[in-house]
């Protein structure tokens, strides 16, 4: 088996000093000048060096004249010593500079005044800053020309969001850099070498991994652009106003540019935040921009009148929601009223939809999970306790061992994937992965265990029958451990869920002999239906290696405040502080029955819930069972749904109201570390519609029930929830963790995996034109021997069809997955995956066949 | 007796003195043009309504970089760029708002292109205030103008080392 990957462990913590431009500094042994001279607050200009690259030195516009050297010398590449001299502004560096300039500009096309980057170019800020304003190259410049081009412009496109103009690329190489060590993407590449050395696609390839944006962003000059920037507005036209992306857990730090007179967002960029995102943004967290400028963005509230939805007032619209839920309260009682939310919103808007139900309506019926399947009503322990445990983003850095369990990092948490990339190439780590099919994040791990569909908790209880029976770890308690996995022996276990003895054995091994770490689960377990065991098979999993007490571990909440959404009480039925920190800020806390989606859609069926509100979720399209889902709303005799768009619940609705989107007001969203982050308002609200909290509580007024006295009261009751400690213990013993199976069905062979797109997150990103010019429609992605046992090629239609559904899709064949699963994306509106799902299974299967005309 | 004299005085002497200037003009060249028949000679460096300029083989010169809005001490130009069929940049909206616009030729001077140009016009009074609002057709020229000298001087100060100017 693979042996365990040696790299510098950064534990030397020794010291050097050294006196830069006149002033002393001391810094960790290992730092370069370059480092030292910015922690002192010293600018040396840089080209090539990136703050989370290797430095290659390539570019030598980071000059520093160092005593004793003879020449000078490359900042960014030269350690920091004890007793150097640095000069970083002499007039030796000076001239330095300036050649690098002249030569750097011997073959730059200088055509500023059509260049994108102009205005935040680096290369004009330094040839400005030098005022070097002539040239001895007196020769003609190299110029790449694109056979056939027209244009005089020279420039290419080279992915679907990636415009190159090689005359302009200064060979700093950060982009392909980037690209092999962070992203770990091949697509892009330098080819050739001095006067002609260019970068390009690599042949055969576009650029279009889900990170490509991140390549616009670092190109110092404007040789890499980005389409949707393409000339569109100068950057100084723009204002900044910093945001969260609400797509992704983590939270990511973004800045957006946009413009005030026309009320736009033009494009996003990283606002660097080491403890989350480095720095890097995913495509979707870049391109999410969009999605709040889509032409069908819903523009004023409809009511259904006559069986049709027609356009209406927010007066007629509030006034129709509040007398038609007085009159479902009257009538049948408060009980009859639930609502669903989305955990892409912010805390206000949570908090007041929390309040609104509870408080002013009096209902239990709250829930903001609604992509799960078969949540029971009382929460399930370990799943909370394992889901509550803190976790911190930066700890991965240093993590020697990760373990990634049913999650597809890539496209879950991507800032996650990266940083598990990072720990990789700069730190120590050994990366495990555990997963039902291969992902993307394989290349990195030491080890990608590839389990049954179906059988997560089992694997888990292998690696702890493994450890137990090779004496790996020493645990009291091993009757009650085999008794909780519910199998004797270790080979038992693997067997079962088609492991390698020896795969186990390693893992193990690691585990044990880490000195910190970091376990993920992700939303393959929150999905699953069989959540409970699992989670109960992880806390077993940590009791045995001691995970939490050396390290970190938990399942990562899936949104961008999931977090939120649990502190803040929206679950139906929230852990015993937070019910009581609500009872104390209220005056009271309902006592009524706690129904969850899954447990609403059932009585909604039985016309026991009535009335519905729905905000910014999607249950007809992404609830696991879209017939059921789709039905049980049907069945209710009043739903108001308010959200960004038309979607296939708001059909259903007979009130809808325009929802503004996360950039037109200021909000406060809780990432998966449960650090609070804000999003400023950036534009104003498109249209006429209204951020989520003014909504809820415009509805709140028209039911005579005022939910703050004040402005600053919701905050206020916001800030004194998210103090309420949330944390379940995790348990102490070994608990039972089998889960129940599915019968099997001959008929229907394959798993079927649903999830997101690495371009896509959710249903609203399908509206950003810059991410499905990435991806555009489903697909079924399958391996390829079973594209080869059906005869199915690269693109050919294939049928999928489950018990319950059945859908057409372009298949997609991979390297990637396993011979007896497929997997479809789920954010395309126009293939209704969700209508194959049935949400009592486990693991969906299915049966696929060619489509022949 | 004073009185009647001075009466006399000013008719006999004062109103021939006064008539002799008047009359004295007659035979002078005068000052005033007859407009619009006639016009005044302009200096070279008259600054009017602006143009914009083409290259010899027809294309536009302007690539909306917004150098001269940003030049601009009036604020009085807009644009908006696009890409051509040729995929290069040009500009989908040029507009100066000739009524802000105060001529100092800011932008004439911050233009990299060399693409516009205050010309000599300065007959353009019209009725409603929109219809100042200059837009790129009204200022495109239809051929390349060369009655500019200050054009020829900017080319030759500008430093270009054996690069052809682009699609010249
Ligand atoms: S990269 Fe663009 S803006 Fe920068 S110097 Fe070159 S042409 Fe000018
Ligand atoms: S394309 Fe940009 S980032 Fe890449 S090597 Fe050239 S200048 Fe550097
Ligand atoms: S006129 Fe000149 S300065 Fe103004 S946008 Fe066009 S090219 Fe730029
Ligand atoms: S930044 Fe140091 S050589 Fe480029």
């Amino acid at each position: 088996m693979a042996e365990a990957v040696t790299k510098k462990a950064p534990s030397n913590k020794a010291t050097v000093t050294l006196t830069i431009d006149g002033r002393s500094v001391t810094v960790d042994k290992g730092t370069t000048v370059l480092e030292a001279a910015r922690s002192l607050g010293i600018h040396v200009p840089t080209f090539c060096w990136h703050p989370k690259l290797k430095s290659v030195g390539s570019c030598r516009m980071c000059y520093v004249e160092i005593e004793k050297m003879p020449k000078l010398q490359v900042s960014c590449a030269t350690e920091a010593m004890d007793g150097m001299v640095v000069a970083t502004d002499s007039d030796l560096v000076k001239q330095g500079r300036r050649a690098v300039i002249e030569f750097i500009l011997m073959n730059h096309p200088l055509d500023c005044p059509t260049c994108d980057q102009g205005g935040e170019c680096q290369l004009q800020d330094l040839t400005f800053a030098h005022a070097i304003d002539d040239s001895r190259f007196a020769f003609q410049k190299e110029r790449f020309v694109e056979d056939g081009s027209v244009s005089t412009f020279d420039d290419v496109q080279i992915g679907p969001e990636i415009m190159l103009n090689r005359n302009r690329c200064i060979q700093c190489y950060k982009c392909v850099r980037a690209n092999k060590e962070a992203f770990g993407e091949f697509d892009l590449g330098a080819f050739e070498r001095g006067n002609i050395t260019e970068i390009n696609a690599a042949p055969g390839r576009q650029v279009d991994n889900p990170f490509s944006g991140n390549l616009a962003e670092i190109c110092p000059v404007g040789a890499l652009t980005g389409m949707d920037w393409r000339y569109k507005i100068r950057v100084w036209l723009t204002k900044t106003v910093s945001s969260i992306c609400p797509f992704t857990a983590s939270g990511v730090n973004t800045l957006m540019y946009m413009d005030e007179t026309k009320n736009r967002i033009y494009r996003t960029t990283s606002r660097r935040n080491d403890e989350i995102d480095d720095g890097w943004l995913s495509n979707v967290s870049r391109y999410a921009y969009q999605v709040v400028h889509a032409d069908d963005r819903l523009l004023t509230p409809f009511i259904r009148r006559d069986g049709k939805q027609v356009e209406a007032t927010w007066d007629e619209a509030l006034d129709l929601i509040a007398k038609r839920l007085s009159d479902i309260q009257d009538q049948k009682g408060c009980v009859c009223i639930g609502g669903l939310v989305s955990p892409r919103l912010d805390n206000a808007t949570l908090y007041g939809f929390n309040k609104l139900m509870r408080h002013v309506i009096g209902t239990n019926n709250v829930d903001y999970r609604t992509e799960y399947r078969m949540l029971p009503q009382t929460p399930e322990d370990h799943y909370q306790a394992a889901c509550s445990q803190p976790i911190r983003i930066s700890d991965v850095d240093d993590s020697d061992v990760i373990v990634v369990f049913g999650s597809d990092m890539l496209k879950e948490h991507p800032n996650l994937y990266l940083r598990i990339r990072k720990a990789f190439n700069f730190g120590a780590a050994r990366i495990f992965i555990l997963n039902p099919y291969s992902t993307k994040a394989s290349d990195v791990a030491e080890l990608e265990m590839v389990y049954h569909a179906g059988m997560d908790e089992v694997a888990l209880g292998a690696v702890c029958l493994t450890a137990v029976e090779k004496g790996i770890v020493s645990s009291d308690e091993t009757d009650r451990l085999r008794e909780a996995i519910a199998f004797d022996s270790a080979s038992a276990a693997a067997l079962a869920c088609g492991l390698e003895p020896d795969h186990l054995e390693l893992m193990a091994r690691a585990m044990a002999e880490a000195r910190k770490v970091t376990f993920l689960a992700g939303e393959i377990i929150s999905r699953s239906r069989e959540r409970e065991p699992i989670a109960a098979a992880i806390c077993n999993l940590n009791r045995l290696f001691s995970i939490n007490t050396k390290g970190q571990f938990g399942i990562l909440p899936g949104h961008s405040n999931s977090r939120g959404a649990h502190h803040l009480g929206l679950a139906p039925d929230p852990p015993a502080s937070i019910k009581a920190k609500l009872r104390s800020l209220w005056g009271q806390y309902p006592d009524t029955e706690t129904n969850t989606t899954d447990s609403m859609m059932v009585q909604m069926r039985k016309e026991e819930i009535d009335g519905l509100i729905i905000m910014g979720a999607n249950p007809v399209m992404l609830y696991p069972d879209r017939a059921f889902a789709r039905e049980s709303l049907e069945k209710l005799d009043f739903l108001v749904v308010s959200d960004l768009f038309e979607t296939e619940t708001t059909e259903l609705a007979d009130v809808v109201l325009p929802l503004s989107s996360w950039a037109e007001y200021t909000g406060d969203y809780v990432n998966l570390e449960g650090r609070v982050q804000t999003a400023s308002k950036a534009i104003h609200p498109i249209g006429d519609s209204r951020p989520g909290y003014a909504i809820v509580e415009a509805i709140a007024d028209r039911l005579e029930n005022t939910l703050y006295t004040a402005e600053d009261y919701r905050r206020d009751e916001i800030d004194t929830m998210l103090e309420v400690d949330t944390a379940c213990p995790v348990p102490n013993l070994y608990v039972p963790s089998k889960g129940g199976q599915d019968e099997d069905d001959a008929e229907y062979p394959i798993a079927l995996m649903i999830g997101d797109d690495p371009h896509h997150r959710g249903h609203y990103t399908e509206k950003s034109a810059s991410l499905t010019s990435h991806v555009g429609e489903a697909y079924l992605e399958l391996s390829p021997d079973l594209a080869a046992g059906h005869e199915i090629k690269e693109g050919d239609s294939v049928r999928i069809e489950s018990p319950v559904g059945k859908v057409v899709l372009p298949a997609r064949i991979s390297e990637h997955i396993r011979n007896d699963i497929v997997f479809v994306p789920r954010n395309f509106p126009s293939a209704p995956v969700t209508s194959l799902l049935m949400r009592k299974r486990r693991i969906d299967r299915v049966r696929i066949s060619k489509v022949v005309r | 007796m004073n009185v009647v004299l001075r009466a006399i005085g000013n008719v006999f002497w004062s109103m021939p003195k006064g008539l002799a200037v008047t009359f004295k003009h007659l035979f002078k060249k005068p000052v005033t043009l007859d407009y619009p028949h006639q016009k005044k000679p302009m200096s070279p460096r008259y600054r009017g309504l602006h143009y914009l300029e083409r290259y010899d083989d027809g294309s536009e010169r302007c690539v909306c970089c917004g150098l001269c809005a940003a030049a601009c001490p009036a604020d009085c130009i807009y644009m908006e760029p696009e890409e051509n069929e040729k995929g290069e940049r040009r500009a989908r909206i040029y507009e100066i708002n000739m009524l802000r616009c105060i001529f100092c030729g800011y932008c004439e001077e911050a233009c990299p292109e060399e693409a516009i140009f205050l010309g000599r016009e300065y007959e353009f009074s019209d009725y409603d205030r929109d219809s100042f609002i200059y837009t790129k057709v009204q200022m495109l020229v239809t051929s390349p103008r060369k009655d500019n000298p200050f054009k020829w001087i900017i080319r030759k100060v500008r430093r270009v080392y054996g690069v052809p100017e682009p699609s010249l």
